[in-house]
């Protein structure tokens, strides 16, 4: 059952619930970025006591391992059009490591990540979190486009 | 109930839906966002309307939130330069990769070795942002001051 794709008529309800019990029970903006935020400054301040946001970290991480289990392993293998087009493993680790920083420094300074902005922010009518969206698929797209573009 | 198991506990479920709908594959991402599946924008557009009808409904029928009591209420943002600026150096680190926070805790759960370098650098831009911010960049445009970052980003 595992193995086959969610339909996205379910999947993304749920995910929409996930925001409105985190409103419903602790009245929180549910952010995959404010819970990366806790455990990074959770772990610099050399504490442990995390809040419910980095516990969303690791209740997601979890989550992933138990899927990993009872699919008898991961989702994919290699990592998509990177391993299909570079052979060297050091430069596609250069190339992940960049985009990790764009993506933590970005979405730190845009206040919110997909799901802060894109699900949570849009989903209570924030005009920054439409702006945000509109902003980063806009430019993912226009990113995937161009590489594949270069590639092929 | 603390709202650290609740926050465990919707961060489980997330994990799952993540993982089970293909989110956490770099191909699925980029099939989405090359217009060759409707997958993507499918799932993104049906948990952001049911999350849009859920809140209106919370807001008007649940004046407390079960756990702490507060009032559920939030505030809408302006838009501001640092929204864009922002979002398009994420836009450019999300079209290469085909990963985001969420699905790079679940690659990292999932045991995909490719999401380490990701998370190293999600973790040290997170730690940059906050060296901008302590250095009294706060007065930029871009870089928010502390105050006025948004709570929970």
């Amino acid at each position: 059952m595992v193995h086959s794709q969610l339909p996205w008529f379910v999947g993304g309800p749920v995910l929409g619930l996930c925001v409105v019990a985190m409103r419903w029970l602790m009245n929180e903006r549910l952010g995959v970025m404010g819970a990366w935020t806790d455990v990074v400054d959770t772990v610099s301040a050399k504490r442990l006591s995390f809040g419910p946001f980095g516990w969303m970290l690791f209740g997601l991480i979890a989550g992933a391992a138990v899927f990993a289990l009872i699919a008898g392993g991961p989702d994919f293998h290699g990592y998509g059009w990177l391993t299909d087009t570079f052979d060297s493993t050091l430069l596609i680790v250069a190339i992940l490591f960049a985009c990790g920083v764009l993506i933590g420094l970005g979405t730190k300074i845009a206040g919110g990540c997909t799901s802060g902005n894109g699900l949570s922010g849009n989903a209570m009518a924030s005009p920054a979190s439409l702006v945000a969206t509109m902003t980063f698929f806009a430019t993912g797209i226009a990113v995937t486009v161009l590489t594949e573009a270069l590639i092929s | 109930m603390s709202t650290r198991v609740a926050g465990a506990l919707i961060g489980v479920v997330f994990g799952v839906v993540l993982s089970w709908s293909g989110m956490t594959s770099p191909e699925v991402i980029r099939e989405g966002l090359l217009f060759q599946s409707s997958y993507l924008f499918l799932f993104f557009g049906g948990a952001v309307t049911t999350a849009f009808v859920g809140l209106r409904i919370l807001r008007r029928r649940a004046p407390r939130a079960l756990l702490t009591g507060e009032r559920v209420r939030w505030e809408t943002v302006r838009p501001e330069r640092r929204h864009v600026a922002g979002s398009l150096l994420f836009g450019v680190g999300w079209g290469v990769s085909g990963a985001c926070p969420g699905p790079i805790a679940t690659q990292l759960g999932q045991g995909i070795a490719w999401g380490v370098p990701t998370t190293v650098g999600l973790v040290l831009g997170i730690v940059l942002f906050g060296r901008l911010q302590a250095r009294g960049r706060a007065k930029s445009s871009v870089i928010p001051s502390p105050v006025a970052a948004d709570a929970t980003a």
